[in-house]
């Protein structure tokens, strides 16, 4: 009897263990031939949907990349990272300015709508960039110096340029970069959660845009919106009303019915998924990518064929810490580290050849594009230029600044003790890890004793964003990779003395590298528009940070990484591949994850595979 | 002693234990003799070079060659850059574009690749064919344009911006490895790094021993002591040494190495701290059972002897109680030993080992080969050799102690 029972109960435990085991799988199913499958953007559960708010981490909707991502919400306009221009999104192809720069005007589009069904109007733009200074969100604290206001009624906007004290625009680059990376918002949503927050600036920065039931209280322009998520993945659904289908902008919906992200463990989970056709775009550092087609002959592609594979805008960098005695004194100390570093090394093993060399793209301020790098003067600062893996040159510099070994042990010394320096990157970011072995490497080799401790991410954030931190002598970060503004927001990242000092820095010159000719040089890039004059001032830039070598570039890396599984969807952007306008016009597709600036036009492109 | 030594030595399985110990032991001393320099050192650029033999194109070409007449060369020749899928393959993409192939022969080399030539187009990309085929066939149609070039290769140097022919090289040309000037072998291939595989795994072995070795010596210092004077003092101290062996035994002791590890900071994290402190965090199950063992021997009489003589507290435990428990002790550290090496492993596994640039351990070369996926690309070398040693050391170690407890342990013995 009592092994009756005791069977009974084992059933009945292994029965209901079974029915809750399926029940659990089987509340989202998405037929895999209308869903796009995304991996490495999103890694916990979204906390926001809120398109003013601050801390989101909802990577898919709420993000920039390549450009702002506009699945849910939209720009004005679409920045593409190949061909250099803005393309119309919620706005026309109209953007002018009046001649000295200050006032910038554009109409939007007459067929953009919200989800609710309104018109998209100016007041939705002044209201979005007002709360932002407001509040203080990104928006606001990033362009808030370069705009006085905005101005407009119905469907045409007027941007006033912050002038500076001899009356011009202080930044009209950096209007350009609202114009594609500022997510409008509604007017009306705004009162409301101004109201529902009684004004309390952090209570809207920190509101989820949930109501109380967990529905979603923001309404959004683009062309999808929240479905489902939860910690283990996030849902979009296309809505079929969107207003983009219109002639006068895609002329059509985009063809995944739904977009969807499992939040995988780490990147070799998403790998695998990759693998097994269970991702189909893939934004994560794959070591080795072309193993997965060359060796394994599996249907997965890149947007070019062969090595560098993805288009490297992002100069991950190393930056020496000023507040360092021998850093800061030492103009020789930074630059010997930096001409001893193996680059190749670096490019072959930590980026497994997914960067091109420096030979390809000789070291500047410049990321290695066509367009960025006619901006400077090639032979001029030939001569200031290196390559790496240089030990005795690094060596030679070190002997002629005094700089050495007195007493044998293997190290050089500075007033009397050995240089120990860190060369520090956040844990489990594999390829700056790597990277920062070659460093300490290269210090090995002339003398200077370097750690590489890896902090966690958080620890990390908070101690280089610290003006006054001396824990990390070298740390790495990277730079603005591709917005309108640059590369002049880059070069003032590298030498700008806007940062110095700034608490909580994201901003830039994390080093605290104070040049004042540099930072003159900087001011006057933004209001110059005769070319070559431009290009003598970028010229001089270089010289001066090829000279003083306040950080040092480590590899060219993509602003996002695009690897595709064509097992369901084909027609992801390729090298040379177009998008049909609405008005007939080719327009080339960056490879920024069919979501990033004008990369979404790939969307649109997508096929089913046969 | 030298009888316990002969029992010792007759147990097969310490004996066992004992060679393959030994074995790992000698190579790590005798490896590094016939191939000298720094584990550490990079040799290739690029990750994970195949395991092999690799000849310097540079100096083969320079070597003296001698003329082969093999037979099936051309057939492999054919064979390394058109395998029996590019065939069917190339078939499907003369079907793709409408091309009659009714009278092809697929096995007809010559004929494919007249065909092939005759009709691939780089640019043209045929609607609906995946960015992954399209890339195949280019790739394929450069392979295929090696094989149609000719039965001579032109070796040029670079003398003031023109080349001048130095040399013809024929299919037919070979040079014997023994006389190209610079050939390696790498054994074990090359890991992310481009690092000598089999020369820092024998590097490694050792940095791993050592780690095992000093955490099993501060592990059983430790257990050992508070084993000894809990059980034989008794009373209050057993009572507060048992409690806080009690306390460090709840505490998940992998996790407490963790939190440890962690906030030692990498900068401070040589091979020897993160060796103590896996010692410190793995000693109380010998404090347990050296106690347990103390007790039962505490009431014998020639310890009740030697208390009635006046001796020392710590001559009692000297020489009345730690000889009686000497085997067992020495069975317990070859376990620490085995469980300090896995701990490394593992710590390291984590990221929390010791820095990369300065040692190689076994952890170590696990966690990188890990970040750099190659359990997922087929680079088995940069793992599972080490996967392989960690293994073999600690099922010596376990075997040799197997065999000491079947020669000590009366209840275990024949």
């Amino acid at each position: 009897m009592k092994k009756l029972i005791a069977l009974a109960l084992a059933v009945m435990m292994v029965l209901s263990l079974s029915v809750t085991a399926f029940a659990a799988e089987g509340d989202v199913v998405l037929p895999r031939e209308e869903t796009l499958y995304f991996a490495g953007q999103q890694w916990g559960a979204v906390n926001s949907w809120n398109p003013i708010g601050t801390n989101q981490n909802n990577s898919m909707a709420i993000a920039a990349g390549g450009g702002q991502r506009t699945i849910m919400y939209e720009t004005l306009y679409m920045w593409n990272i190949l061909d250099g221009k803005l393309y119309g999104l919620l706005a026309n192809d109209d953007y002018a300015w009046n001649d000295d720069m200050t006032q910038l005007t554009f109409t939007i589009k007459d067929a953009a709508k919200w989800s609710d069904g309104t018109d998209v109007t100016a007041a939705d733009v002044i209201r979005t960039f007002d709360i932002g200074v407001e509040i203080a969100n990104g928006t606001g604290s990033t362009y808030g110096p370069y705009i006085e206001s905005i101005e407009g009624e119905g469907k045409s906007v007027t941007i006033n340029a912050k002038l500076n004290d001899a009356g011009q625009p202080v930044n009209p680059l950096k209007i350009l970069d609202f114009l594609e990376l500022t997510l409008i918002a509604q007017a009306d949503w705004i009162d409301q959660v101004y109201e529902a927050n009684d004004g309390d600036a952090t209570a809207i920065l920190n509101d989820d845009g949930l109501n109380d039931a967990g529905e979603l209280e923001v309404p959004y322009t683009g062309p999808y919106t929240r479905y489902f998520d939860d910690d283990q993945k996030v849902i979009f659904i296309r809505d079929d009303n969107y207003w983009g289908q219109d002639e006068s902008m895609w002329g059509k919906l985009p063809a995944p019915k739904y977009i969807a992200h499992a939040m995988y463990a780490d990147n070799n989970a998403g790998d695998n998924a990759l693998r097994n056709g269970e991702v189909d775009v893939s934004q994560q550092f794959t070591a080795n990518v072309q193993d997965m087609w060359e060796k394994d002959g599996l249907p997965i592609s890149t947007y070019y064929m062969d090595a560098p594979y993805g288009i490297c805008v992002g100069l991950p960098t190393a930056w020496y810490n000023m507040n360092i005695p021998v850093i800061a004194e030492y103009p020789a100390l930074r630059k010997a580290i930096a001409m001893a570093v193996d680059y190749d090394s670096i490019n072959a093993n930590a980026m497994t050849g997914q960067s091109p060399t420096f030979v390809q793209a000789p070291r500047s301020l410049m990321n290695p594009t066509d367009a960025e790098q006619a901006m400077y003067d090639h032979d001029a600062v030939a001569d200031l230029q290196w390559v790496g893996n240089d030990v005795d040159g690094a060596n030679a510099l070190l002997d002629e600044a005094g700089l050495l070994d007195t007493d044998g042990d293997g190290f050089r010394e500075y007033n009397g003790e050995k240089i120990s320096l860190t060369a520090v990157c956040p844990n489990g970011w594999t390829d700056w890890m790597a990277a920062m072995v070659e460093v300490a490497n290269a210090g090995a080799k002339i003398g200077i004793e370097i750690t590489t401790p890896y902090p966690e991410a958080d620890t990390f954030n908070a101690v280089f964003t610290d003006p006054d931190q001396t824990e990390y002598a070298i740390f790495m970060w990277s730079p603005d990779a591709s917005t309108p503004a640059n590369p002049w927001s880059r070069v003032n990242q590298f030498m700008g003395m806007d940062y110095v000092g700034v608490q909580n820095n994201w901003s830039g010159n994390w080093g605290q590298y104070v040049n004042e000719e540099a930072d003159a040089l900087l001011k006057q890039i933004p209001t110059t528009t005769d070319e070559a004059t431009l290009k003598d001032l970028y010229t001089q830039l270089t010289e001066i940070y090829l000279t003083e070598v306040p950080s040092f570039t480590l590899m060219y890396r993509p602003a996002v990484f695009f690897t595709v599984n064509e097992s369901v969807w084909t027609n992801y952007p390729y090298e040379g591949s177009t998008h049909t306008m609405a008005d007939g016009t080719e327009v080339l597709v960056p490879p920024t994850d069919c979501t990033d600036g004008f990369g979404i036009a790939a969307l649109y492109d997508l096929e089913l595979v046969g | 002693m030298k009888n316990t030594i002969k029992q010792v030595f007759h147990s097969p399985k310490f004996v066992g234990g004992f060679v393959i110990f030994v074995a790992i032991l000698l190579t790590m001393i005798i490896y590094p003799l016939f191939n000298p320099g720094n584990p550490l050192q990079q040799v290739s650029v690029g990750t994970f070079a195949r395991p092999g033999t690799y000849v310097s194109l540079y100096d083969a070409t320079k070597a003296t060659s001698n003329t082969l007449r093999l037979p099936d060369a051309d057939e492999k020749r054919v064979a390394a850059s058109l395998s029996a899928e590019d065939r069917v393959a190339m078939v499907e993409y003369f079907t793709t574009m409408g091309i009659d192939i009714s009278e092809l022969d697929t096995e007809d080399t010559d004929a494919l690749l007249q065909m092939w030539d005759d009709n691939y187009d780089p640019s043209v990309r045929p609607k609906g064919m995946t960015s992954a085929k399209v890339n195949y066939y280019k790739r394929l149609n450069t392979s295929l344009q090696d094989l149609k070039s000719g039965d001579t290769l032109v070796i040029a140097e670079e003398v003031d911006g023109e080349l001048v022919e130095s040399k013809k090289i024929t299919t037919t040309d070979y040079v014997r490895t023994g006389a190209v000037a610079n050939v390696k072998t790498l054994p074990l291939g090359t890991d992310n790094f481009g690092r000598d595989v089999l020369k820092e795994l024998v590097s490694a072995t050792g940095t791993s021993i050592l780690i095992g070795l000093i955490a099993g010596v501060v592990a059983t210092l430790i257990g050992l002591t508070f084993g000894l004077l809990a059980g034989y003092v008794g009373g209050f101290l057993d009572d507060f040494i048992m409690f806080i062996t009690n306390i460090f035994t709840v505490i998940p002791g992998f996790v407490l190495l963790i939190l440890i590890t962690y906030s030692i900071g990498q900068e401070q994290r040589g091979a020897a701290v993160v060796a103590t402190v896996i010692g410190l965090t793995g000693w109380t199950w010998t404090a347990r059972s050296v106690r347990s063992q103390v007790i039962s021997l505490r009431n014998r009489d020639h310890v009740n002897l030697s208390k009635l003589s006046g001796h020392s507290l710590i001559r009692i435990i000297l020489t009345d109680i730690l000889p009686y428990i000497a085997s067992y002790v020495v069975m317990a550290f070859i376990l620490q030993v085995s469980s300090g090496i896995l701990a490394e492993a593992q710590l390291s596994m984590l990221g929390l080992g010791p820095q990369t640039t300065k040692v190689p351990t076994l952890g170590l070369m696990m966690n990188w080969a890990m970040l750099y996926s190659a359990h997922t690309n087929g680079s088995w070398w940069a793992y599972f050799p080490v996967i392989l040693v960690i293994t073999l050391i600690s099922f010596s170690l376990n075997l040799m102690n197997t065999g000491l407890d079947q020669v000590f342990n009366p209840t275990l013995r024949d």
